[in-house]
């Protein structure tokens, strides 16, 4: 009795707090859902395209320091975009093509693409191989450019 | 006296034999310098398949609204390659769009722009070519709409959009201005992507480099002032070496590749001449 209790509370937290997850994103306006994923990947291109990138292409020089706190924050920012691509924001103009809402299995795939390349390059960072890190940097490059590709129109 | 006459005519014979020496040389092509004229060609782009694939050996699939079309192997393997073309052959190719066996290629290998390279790079670009290691990887045949195939029909085409001859400098504007001109126009081919395009594939004069549309209809930018007055010399020099727009952003995938393989590996004089170029255009609205 008591477990039945249990179990029935926390299925009513859970509920309560997948409800709550959905009804604060649908109570935001598309246009600021818009706005708060695109900062995320100024962000992201800040410190991947400005600083990452750029050491593995030799245009800065390369910095074990910088590059582990780069690598650091773009952990932390690449889960940060994906809940802003609501179906709710598909009418906003933007560069966000609307494939992401025809094949959302296959954009949740580009994402953990790009997720487990960020983890395998805070790890090679971490490994100290600068070969290695020029390497996975390349590697999350692809990451990124494999989703542009297909659900984004960059210019 | 015979002594003098003999010493005169060894002299003379040996002035002669020297020229003859230089001749050959020059005719022969420098194969360092065509390595980079290689890069501000691009070549390597639709000729490789993959960064996995040996360079030049052909592979990449560039998709148009006609069709695939695949890059062949410009390596000199004999059967796979062109190494039983001749120098006559690839400039054929280059400056009039046709196969050693006098068929017309499709204007997807951009033809129209590499006709304006001088005789001297298309000498320099041949000898690069023959210095490459011969790879024995096969062509894909392309993958066109049934009626696209015929090449015959090129040559209808080409009447219409394909003026052959090299480069011709514009007199009134300044030196590095025509260098510009010459490296976006015929070895860079930028065109090819940032002029849109009619219904026939050919480009719109009136809009050269004003931007238009991939084949799978992603913006391209216009290169002209109306877009690029706002971006610095600087921010437009640190965009084509590192592929990073003034506002952090990365070139899309296509447009970096290209700094990859060609903008980034530029001399600093070229990459000016290729600025002040693009400053001096008319400004064309998008």
């Amino acid at each position: 009795m008591k477990k039945k209790l249990l179990y029935s509370s926390l299925a009513l937290v859970l509920g309560v707090g997948a409800g709550y997850a959905v009804i604060s994103i649908a109570q935001v306006k598309p246009e600021t859902l818009v706005k708060q994923r695109q900062a995320v990947m100024t962000l992201q291109s800040k410190y991947f395209y400005g600083r990452l990138r750029a050491m593995a292409r030799g245009r800065i020089p390369y910095d074990a320091k910088v590059a582990a706190q780069s690598a650091a924050f773009l952990d932390a920012l690449s889960q940060m975009p994906w809940d802003g691509f609501n179906p709710s924001t598909a009418n906003v103009k933007s560069a966000a093509l609307p494939e992401i809402y025809k094949e959302p299995a296959k954009f949740k795939e580009a994402q953990d693409r790009l997720r487990g390349e960020i983890v395998n390059l805070v790890a090679a960072i971490k490994g100290g191989d600068k070969a290695a890190v020029k390497a996975q940097i390349g590697a999350v490059d692809k990451a990124c450019d494999g989703c542009h590709e297909r659900f984004a129109d960059l210019q | 006296m015979n002594h003098c006459v003999r010493h005169l005519l060894r002299s003379a014979a040996l002035a002669l034999l020297f020229g003859f020496w230089a001749a050959a040389a020059s005719a022969r092509g420098d194969a360092k310098h065509g390595e980079y004229l290689v890069k501000a060609g691009g070549c390597v782009g639709c000729h490789t398949a993959s960064e996995k694939d040996p360079p030049f050996a052909g592979g990449r699939a560039l998709k148009t609204p006609f069709g695939t079309f695949f890059g062949p192997n410009i390596t000199p393997h004999p059967q796979a390659g062109i190494g039983r073309w001749s120098e006559a052959d690839f400039v054929r190719a280059m400056r009039h769009g046709r196969r050693p066996d006098g068929a017309n290629y499709f204007p997807a290998f951009p033809y129209p722009s590499y006709t304006k390279i001088s005789d001297s790079d298309l000498r320099d670009l041949w000898a690069y070519l023959r210095t490459l290691p011969p790879s024995s990887r096969l062509n894909q045949e392309h993958d066109l709409w049934f009626f696209v195939g015929w090449r015959f029909l090129v040559t209808v085409w080409k009447w219409f959009f394909f003026t052959p001859g090299p480069f011709t400098s514009i007199p009134s504007v300044s030196e590095l201005v025509n260098r510009g001109a010459y490296l976006v126009h015929a070895l860079g081919h930028c065109g090819e992507c940032h002029t849109p395009r009619n219904f026939l594939g050919g480009p719109r004069r009136g809009r050269f480099l004003a931007g238009g549309k991939t084949p799978e209809g992603k913006r391209v930018p216009n290169l002209t002032p109306s877009r690029l007055k706002p971006w610095s010399d600087g921010e437009l020099k640190e965009f084509l070496l590192s592929g990073v727009t003034p506002d952090g952003k990365a070139a899309a995938e296509i447009m970096d590749e290209v700094v990859r393989n060609t903008t980034s590996q530029l001399t600093p004089e070229d990459l000016s001449a290729i600025i002040v170029y693009l400053r001096a255009l008319p400004p064309l609205p998008d």
